[in-house]
């Protein structure tokens, strides 16, 4: 990702980011597909892809929309924020290991996680109802095709 | 394969007259240590690096890799063709002989289309206690059904729950289509090209990537401080970029496609 170039901007957020959900929008499934100019000399190396597509209208998705429009304090005006939009940033920040993974950046970074650290295993049993990516092992590795 | 076998990672494609600098001490894709390099014929550069071939690629430091070895090239000011994640031949031979042997035309029309040109995503998401907000201020179903469940106890109430949630949500789907418009039209009229595509999470309004020349990047910017600026409280606007141009890479080698100039 580039440097942050700190112009007069001031409501735009320019800070250059290496979020693994920006790169992962970024780059997967994007870009040239070389197949067609070398053949022979593809190497079938294993790619670990992320599905981070997930479907997201789910009834838990609508459960927690209605939570956080009933802890709206709209007499005031919204000084506080707590409840879900609190939570979710903190899920954001900490890479997604709370309990409640609805927000996709909370799952991706929790893929990475698990990427990065496969002993950590004791995943709360009250997520495995929830979305999780699925992590296809293969999917995209190019098999050699010499004959 | 041996175990020590390595082969050859490629990034993308560049034009020939880049100096070696230009990818110098940057972590490579698979091995950190290896170092990125450019192998050229026929005035194009294919920019590669060793991979050993027992291990799987795409661990969160190899996408970052891939991305920052493009995106840092794409900063330098001249055309990069970025190639998918998990791109590997056989050698550098396999690079030269095979791929920008066969590819030179393609890879010329992409380089040539591309030239001063940069891919800039922009990112907006709602601020969820303000669409919500709103959402109850424009909605009197949601307001009623709001106000019917406050009185309750926490564990009653199931049936509304679903109907405020699902109310909810399909209100903020339609002002993303709403708003996402309104994105684009205030940003693509700065870009030679655009690609928007919804975010996968129910607060996310629209990724959407531009693919805008040099000389129109400041003015770009500036329509979309301006924008963030007039949703400023409701919407969260980032931008990302000056970035390869992943969205728009495969378009411009494709023959006869320049009719979107």
């Amino acid at each position: 990702m580039t440097v942050a170039r700190q112009q007069q901007s001031q409501h735009l957020d320019r800070a250059g980011s290496s979020a693994l959900v920006d790169v992962v929008d970024l780059i997967l499934d994007k870009g040239l597909v070389i197949d067609v100019y070398v053949r022979v000399s593809l190497v079938g190396i294993e790619i670990l892809t992320i599905d981070a597509r997930i479907v997201v209208a789910s009834v838990d998705t609508y459960l927690r929309f209605a939570e956080a429009t009933n802890r709206l304090d709209i007499a005031r005006s919204g000084t506080e924020t707590h409840g879900l939009p609190g939570l979710m940033d903190e899920i954001q920040e900490s890479g997604g290991k709370k309990k409640t993974k609805g927000a996709l950046e909370g799952v991706k970074e929790s893929v990475s996680d698990l990427l990065r650290d496969d002993d950590e295993e004791d995943r709360e049993p009250e997520a495995e109802e929830r979305e999780r990516p699925r992590r296809t092992r293969g999917s995209h590795s190019h098999r050699e095709r010499e004959r | 394969m041996a175990e020590d076998e390595r082969a050859c990672y490629v990034y993308g494609v560049v034009t020939g007259d880049r100096p070696d600098e230009s990818v110098k001490d940057l972590p490579a894709v698979g091995d950190p240590e290896a170092p990125v390099t450019l192998v050229r014929r026929g005035g194009q550069a294919a920019v590669v690096s060793e991979v050993p071939v027992d291990k799987p690629l795409g661990t969160p430091e190899d996408l970052r890799a891939h991305a920052r070895v493009l995106d840092h090239l794409a900063a330098q000011g001249a055309p990069v063709l970025p190639f998918r994640f998990g791109t590997v031949v056989r050698d550098t031979a396999a690079v030269t002989d095979e791929l920008l042997a066969e590819g030179h035309d393609d890879f010329a029309r992409g380089l040539d289309r591309l030239r001063g040109r940069t891919q800039l995503t922009v990112r907006a998401r709602y601020d969820q206690d303000a669409v919500l907000r709103e959402v109850v201020t424009e909605q009197p179903e949601a307001r009623r059904l709001r106000e019917e469940l406050l009185g309750l106890p926490e564990d009653a109430g199931y049936e509304q729950r679903i109907e405020l949630g699902q109310l909810v949500m399909d209100s903020i789907a339609a002002k993303r289509s709403v708003d996402a418009l309104e994105l684009d039209r205030r940003l693509a009229p700065y870009a030679v090209g655009s690609v928007s595509e919804e975010p996968a999470s129910p607060e996310g309004l629209v990724n959407a990537s531009f693919l805008v020349e040099d000389a129109k990047r400041q003015a770009f910017e500036e329509a979309a401080e301006e924008l963030a600026a007039h949703w400023h409280g409701r919407v969260r606007m980032r931008l990302l970029g000056p970035l390869a141009p992943y969205d728009f890479v495969a378009d411009a080698t494709l023959e006869g496609k320049e009719g979107d100039e």
